[in-house]
């Protein structure tokens, strides 16, 4: 038993240090707060849907994504997604795309809207929580700058509150957005997370057998 | 081939008489005689194999879906990613196989390193070998540049504006490999073509040669002796057991072993801490943005570490090709009569720690950006990595080594 805590140890050790390398790559300059979402979390993500439907959609796309497929993954019926999103002009096979085109875009913000699909996967969820969070009141121009993205030309969507009551929800928007964002990286990442435990399990058991069988027929060579 | 074995009747004997199919089962499966004695280091071979026809099995699903096209490419990999029924699934076997490939194979040619496979008389086993890794080496860079994103593309235009420092020729090869001027669709869809044809057939075929040439001569040991010295009545070596059912029941355990651990990196981990797949290729392959910092998938790391150290961009090129050219003369720059680490002297074990060493810090500093500290760093490495193959024909000819067993231990 002791052996195996070690093991498990020593892998969760492994995988901290290599993700530890890739997210230094990641982050710019400034010191990354750390998201602390769970994909597992089904209400945070639903939650996290509405927000990002609410707040970002009037301009940001997530292209690779369909309705049906967020309804699917969150629990949610077809007839319900839409609703819920408040987006019952749209089919619910259609893709999640903003409202503001290119053309818009360049006279609003002077620069194209990126495609928040991968943006989890690019940057890390530690980055868009950090990000979200990240504005400053540049008082010399008199309006809202990024720490982690100095010159960003997005307005300050999720103002902090002052309230301090206020900041417990305050933090709990902003985790239920990344986490969203998160899943929308990467769909398939509660079903392999659920499968990938299963076929250890099995492999696990399988090795029992090919053991023994490996056992069996090389008790007859000497050494 | 046993005299005595019964003619089989029925379907079998129909095939048998018009294809040769027990004798070659015979010859490299059931009557194979392999040394007893294969230890951990023994399963990297058949597990190379596995990965390979996991390459192969994946690729062909993959290429159902994908489309090789500038404009397509990402797209449909995300497509495979979200809307392919289990394409997810496909393609991180896909990916993390190509990590796990170069894994299994480099461990695999540390063996050959360790207890001299490579020497008499299995020198062309090596060879074709070192031909395969060189074959594996095109076929990775090609894949990786399918995905189409940012590091597929700057990855790819750094290596084959290698091309163009080689002298007279340089610029019109860069031309010539990428078939326009920059790299484009063009690029995409050759590179696409070798990939899913041209080099998977030049695998296959130096696969089954380097095992034809394996089974000619004869498995190495652990002990680095020949088993065939020592035969019994009937012919057979005596410190030999025959492959199956033998070593393909121990090689099974080791494969249900790997999968273990390749099931946990493709559940758990399939972006393998950002090395596996790199977290730039989520964006798009875009020409007029250069990443902050390029650097290619982690198995080429070690080369691309020296072509940095060496400050000239020809000789820098020269030093890339060698190190990996060098490796091909390996049984003649080692002249030492014994193969196995185990009985050898301390000089080869010193410079085959400090060869080991030298390749693992160099395949670190390739990931990292080339600062001037990292830099001096990477060119005492690459020194000392060159060192092993200049020193080791002189040290190997005086190396005071231990008596070698007559039989196995």
């Amino acid at each position: 038993m002791k052996n195996i805590n070690n093991i498990t140890l020593l892998i969760m050790l492994f995988i901290t240090v290599l993700s530890t390398n890739a997210l230094a790559s990641a982050g710019g300059g400034a010191h990354l707060e750390h998201a602390g979402n769970n994909i597992l979390d089904q209400e945070s993500l639903q939650k996290g849907a509405v927000l990002f439907a609410t707040r970002c959609m009037s301009c940001h796309s997530v292209k690779y994504m369909r309705y049906n497929r967020v309804a699917k993954d969150l629990g949610w019926t077809d007839e319900e997604v839409l609703k819920k999103l408040g987006k019952t002009r749209n089919k619910v096979v259609d893709n999640m795309m903003g409202s503001m085109n290119d053309t818009t875009a360049m006279a609003a913000f002077g620069t194209k809207i990126p495609d928040l699909s991968l943006m989890a996967r690019l940057k890390g969820s530690d980055y868009i929580y950090s990000f979200l969070r990240g504005f400053e009141l540049d008082m010399k121009k008199g309006k809202w700058d990024n720490k982690y993205l100095p010159g960003t030309a997005m307005p300050n969507i999720m103002m902090k509150p002052n309230d301090p009551k206020a900041l417990e929800q305050y933090d709990k928007d902003t985790r239920d957005l990344v986490n969203f964002l998160e899943y929308v990286g990467e769909p398939a990442k509660m079903k392999r997370y659920d499968l990938g435990w299963k076929v250890m399990l099995f492999l696990f058991i399988m090795f029992i057998f090919a053991y023994l069988l490996k056992r069996e027929y090389w008790k007859d060579i000497k050494h | 081939m046993s005299n005595n074995a019964q003619k089989p009747t029925g379907l079998l004997g129909w095939l048998d008489r018009r294809y040769p199919l027990i004798e070659t089962w015979n010859y490299h499966i059931a009557e194979y005689y392999a040394p007893k004695n294969f230890n951990f280091w023994y399963f990297f071979g058949s597990l190379a194999l596995l990965v390979f026809v996991n390459q192969i099995v994946t690729g062909i699903w993959l290429t159902m879906s994908y489309k090789p096209d500038a404009a397509e490419a990402f797209n449909s990999v995300e497509y495979i990613m979200r809307d392919v029924e289990w394409g997810w699934l496909i393609r991180y076997l896909h990916s993390t196989g190509a990590s796990a490939f170069f894994i299994v194979v480099y461990l695999h040619m540390l063996r050959g390193l360790l207890y001299g496979s490579y020497k008499e008389p299995r020198e062309l086993v090596w060879i074709i070998g070192m031909l395969l890794f060189f074959a594996l080496m095109a076929e990775a860079f090609m894949g990786y540049l399918l995905p189409w994103g940012q590091m597929s593309f700057w990855g790819a235009q750094v290596i084959i504006s290698l091309f163009g420092a080689i002298p007279v020729i340089g610029p019109d090869l860069a031309i010539w490999v990428k078939g326009d001027y920059v790299i484009s669709d063009a690029t995409l869809n050759r590179f696409f073509a070798l990939h899913v044809i041209a080099l998977p057939l030049v695998l296959v075929i130096l696969v089954f040669m380097h095992i034809v040439a394996l089974h000619q001569v004869g498995s190495n040991n652990p002990d680095g002796i020949e088993i065939k010295k020592y035969k019994n009545e009937k012919g057979l070596p005596i410190d030999g057991i025959p492959f199956h059912p033998y070593y393909s029941v121990k090689d099974s355990m080791g494969v249900v072993v790997f999968l273990f651990f390749f099931a946990f990196v493709v559940f758990y981990m399939p972006e393998g801490g950002g090395y596996f797949l790199e977290a730039p290729n989520f964006e798009p392959a875009n020409p007029l943005k250069t990443p902050d910092h390029i650097a290619p998938v982690w198995y080429f790391t070690p080369f691309y570490a020296i072509l940095r150290a060496i400050p000239d961009k020809l000789l820098g090129v020269a030093g890339m090709g060698g190190a990996i050219a060098i490796l091909f003369a390996m049984p003649w720059l080692d002249r030492c009569k014994v193969k196995s680490i185990r009985y050898r002297g301390i000089s080869y074990k010193l410079l085959l720690t400090m060869f080991v060493i030298s390749f693992v810090v160099l395949g670190w500093l390739g990931t990292q950006p080339a600062t001037p500290e990292l830099t001096k760093l990477a060119r005492i490495f690459t020194a000392t990595y060159f060192l092993f193959f200049i020193i080791l024909p002189f040290t190997s000819v005086m190396e005071r080594t231990k008596p070698v067993p007559e039989r196995l231990t």
